[in-house]
């Protein structure tokens, strides 16, 4: 089924990256151990934003909203309730895609701008009741302390179960975005007008992309759980959203594992960052201000040009894609 | 608990001084929004820097002049920021499209917040009243300080001089002409680059104003920027893309909504000015009066 | 098998169509002609649905069509090409196509299988019709702009429609390209029995290809006949073959 994959460049070296991965924790310090992790988590939370914004062109800017319901439905089952730990994993994705599924229904009968002002609106509303709901949620301190069953209880078997919630995760986003699903996605991105006339319905479709997303992003919102064993409010707070898509665009949008780089390097650099000075955000800014007159296409767009010769623009770019299998590298 | 009449009216009166401040905020942040369609994220880190301004203004001017001092040269030196920011970096960027603005502008508040926590540091900060203004008047019978009186007068000041700036001044008409159609604009020969630095450093002006006049009512701390911008950007929306008056309309409900939210539920008061964002966008996602676009 | 009957759609003050009358039979090939601003592409955009007259009913195999959106009049059998180009750049000529072929077998929402093995031979057979089979793996956006206008077209086939509206299907074309076009047409409409809707200003064409003849101005239905009728109105002349060949 996917001859076309295995035979791309990337395919055999990024498996020799996992494999890698696989054996980190064996020769890595532990606090290493925890930046990966914790890349892990955040890049499926902007590989699932860039599946709305990247593929489907739509102006998702509150997708943190989706993230931390899904962490908050988890967290708020496994500190509240005796629930099974399965059940409140099961529920964080599936709270954040109705969440997806309602927000969204409201806000793709609008078109971009005003999509975005209602969706932000929306996720506000949330944070602000999160926030204030001190005695349910916890406000402004969040949750500490959530128990977690046995298999999960050191940070090496967090760390796998992350890591291979993450591969299964990126490997069904990758069948879903080569399916005809996805490519009529990238075809209403480019072009809702001609889509319509072909007779797709464009909102039911971009819904169901809505919906997927955040289910994803959902799927990271337990993931987070699992690593910090916490919550907070900020993954609720617009800043967070915008972060992530800062990731999505360092990263190169138009690229499938493209919002994996960009969050690898922006949570390396804060760690590092972080040992020297306290002012990361002043650093974060400037790094923002070179990629958006530097890099406009993100690293993996430029590391591509750099790549091969260019006769047309971002048309061509889509041929390199589908040549490498899609894996954008 | 019973609610008097009074108590009602005075927090309704508190919540319009309130809306004051971010109407001239707003007023800002909806002209840039009206003139370069971009969304100046930056609008409320501008702000914040107005605040912490007028502290360091009033702690080196003491006494009865220091407050006045402060409210025009804090938004001044603003205004100042935002125009090197503009000319150095921003104006390259407006053949490209609104997200890389957009960004930028968000790059810029990054910047703008950690240079505040250098310069000032961390700490609560606070600026009293000038004595003109400090104490509280009776009104229906429950006491009402005199500095919401001022800013309620405030308010209508401020909009008023804006309006009239961009009606019956030259530089003024010309920027609502390119908020409607800058290639017009450009055909007509005038320099439209200018024009957006113009209405970019006029915008960032009356966010330092804001910034001034909120000093004495809060505690001035980081952080303050991004709780103002997403309430100013809500505000500007359910008002109208641009729309000065819209700006209005949005901060009276936001600021009312609130104040009144205080009254009845304080443990939530801030969800009800986003409870009536909400609302409103649902009914009219494009806002209540017509967008300048 | 198509009936537009007195539709009118206002732009603010602007009547863009203004009680303009269409018939088309099943089979037929029907042009629309008439002057720049006559009207012409709203017409079709009320029937696509892609605008909603303000008054009057549109009517296709005896079903009202007039309020229906874009997507579901395409799967009632009308599908149409644009005139302005307006394919999908950034995929591959196959891709596009593949996506109408997809959308007509109701499996655009298809998920867990991969998108490169569906659809592969009817894709194929429509790129062959038009005689871009050979440029199948070429990105869009980078084909000439005749070759962009053809897979409008080819676009428009994927669904497999009865009725295929074409605007202005050789606008900016060269003289060979417009041949081909032509050919195509003809071809298009014997083989599959299409229904054929297309407005032109290139009178040459117009002539020979179409069995009857509509005349807009002003967003009116002047007239509607055959090529005979057409060329010997004397409205239709003074009005617009006399501008256009004196």
């Amino acid at each position: 089924m996917f001859e076309r994959t295995i035979r791309s460049r990337a395919f055999w070296p990024l498996c020799g990256i996992l494999i890698l991965l696989f054996f980190l924790p064996l020769f890595a310090p532990r606090f290493y151990v925890y930046i990966f992790a914790l890349i892990y988590v955040t890049s499926l939370a902007a590989m699932s934003l860039n599946m709305v914004v990247g593929f489907g062109g739509l102006f998702q800017f509150h997708h943190g909203v989706f993230y931390g319901v899904g962490a908050y439905a988890t967290a708020l089952l496994l500190a509240k309730t005796s629930a099974p730990a399965l059940v409140a994993f099961v529920a964080g994705p599936i709270t954040a895609a109705l969440t997806g599924l309602i927000i969204g229904w409201f806000c793709v009968r609008l078109t971009r701008l005003y999509f975005a002002m209602l969706q932000i609106s929306l996720g506000s509303l949330i944070w602000a009741i999160v926030f204030r709901w001190y005695s349910f949620t916890g406000g402004d301190d969040g949750i500490h302390g959530i128990r977690m069953p046995s298999f999960l209880s050191s940070p090496q078997s967090a760390y796998y179960f992350i890591l291979v919630v993450l591969t299964v995760s990126l490997v069904l986003m990758y069948t879903i975005l080569k399916s005809p699903f996805g490519n009529t996605l990238q075809a209403i991105r480019d072009n809702p007008q001609r889509c319509e006339a072909v007779g797709i319905n464009v909102r039911r479709h971009q819904l169901l992309a809505i919906v997927i997303a955040t289910f994803f992003a959902g799927i990271a919102g337990v993931l987070f759980v699992v690593l910090e064993r916490s919550v907070f409010a900020d993954l609720l707070f617009w800043v967070l959203s915008l972060e992530i898509f800062i990731m999505c665009l360092l990263g190169g949008w138009f690229t499938f594992l493209g919002p994996v780089l960009g969050t690898a390097i922006i949570v390396s650099l804060r760690t590092f960052v972080g040992k020297f000075t306290e002012y990361w955000t002043l650093i974060l800014g400037i790094l923002l201000i070179l990629v958006i007159f530097f890099l406009p296409e993100g690293v993996m767009g430029y590391l591509q040009r750099l790549g091969g010769p260019r006769p047309k623009g971002s048309a061509v770019r889509k041929e390199e894609i589908d040549a490498s299998g899609g894996v954008g590298l | 608990m019973t609610l008097g009449v009074a108590e009602v009216a005075s927090q309704f009166l508190v919540g319009i001084s309130r809306s004051m401040i971010l109407f001239v905020v707003c007023a800002g942040l909806s002209f840039i929004l009206g003139v370069l369609r971009v969304p100046n994220i930056a609008h409320g880190s501008l702000y914040m820097i107005g605040a912490f301004a007028t502290f360091s203004i009033t702690k080196f001017f003491p006494g009865t002049t220091g407050f006045w001092v402060a409210l025009v040269v804090a938004p001044l030196f603003v205004a100042l920021i935002s125009l090197i920011a503009e000319r150095v970096l921003f104006c390259h960027l407006y053949q490209r499209e609104h997200l890389m603005l957009l960004l930028f502008t968000f790059a810029v508040s990054l910047i703008l917040g950690d240079l505040v926590k250098i310069v000032w540091g961390a700490e609560y900060r606070s600026v009293s009243a000038p004595p003109l203004l400090k104490g509280s008047v009776s009104i229906l019978g429950a006491s009402f300080p005199r500095y919401n009186l001022f800013l309620i007068l405030m308010g209508p000041i401020v909009g008023v001089a804006l309006w009239l700036f961009t009606t019956k001044t030259k530089i003024g008409k010309i920027s609502r002409a390119a908020a409607v159609d800058r290639e017009m604009v450009g055909v007509l020969g005038i320099n439209v680059s200018w024009v957006f630095a113009f209405a970019f450093v006029i915008g960032c002006f009356l966010a330092g104003v804001g910034g001034a006049l909120v000093a004495p009512t809060v505690s001035i701390t980081l952080g303050m920027d991004h709780t103002l911008i997403i309430e100013a950007f809500l505000i500007v929306t359910i008002g109208g893309l641009g729309n000065m008056w819209g700006a209005l309309v949005g901060s009276l409900i936001f600021g009312v909504t609130h104040s009144l939210g205080v009254l009845f539920w304080p443990q939530f008061a801030i969800v009800f000015p986003y409870m009536a964002v909400v609302i409103v966008l649902l009914v009219r996602p494009k806002g209540l009066l017509k967008s300048v676009w | 098998m198509l009936r537009v009957e007195s539709v009118f759609k206002a732009f603010d003050d602007f009547m863009a169509v203004n009680g303009a009358s269409l018939d088309v039979k099943k089979g037929e090939i029907v042009a629309v002609i008439g002057p720049n601003g006559a009207g012409k592409t709203t017409l079709f955009n009320l029937i696509t649905g892609i605008l909603k007259p303000d008054r009057g009913r549109i009517v296709f195999k005896d079903e009202e069509i007039t309020y229906l959106p874009p997507y579901e009049i395409c799967r009632k059998g009308i599908t149409r090409s644009f005139q302005i180009v307006n394919i999908f750049p950034r995929l591959t000529v196959f891709g596009n196509v593949q996506v109408a072929v997809l959308s007509h077998q109701r499996k655009s929402s298809t998920l867990f299988r991969p998108a490169e093995s569906l659809a592969v031979e009817e894709t194929k057979a429509i790129l062959e019709v038009v005689g871009l089979l050979d440029k199948e793996k070429e990105i869009a956006g980078s084909l000439s702009h005749g070759d962009q206008k053809v897979l409008e077209i080819a676009i428009a086939l994927g669904n497999e429609p009865e009725l295929l509206i074409l605007d202005e299907p050789t606008a900016g074309m060269s003289p060979e390209e417009t041949f081909g076009a032509m050919e195509l047409i003809k071809k298009l409409a014997k083989m599959r029995g299409l229904t054929i809707l297309f407005c032109e200003h290139d009178m040459d064409i117009v002539f020979s290809i179409a069995q009857r003849i509509m005349v807009m101005r002003h967003g009116e239905t002047i007239i509607q006949g055959t090529p005979e009728e057409v060329r010997n109105n004397k409205e239709v002349q003074e009005a617009y073959l006399g501008e256009e060949h004196a």
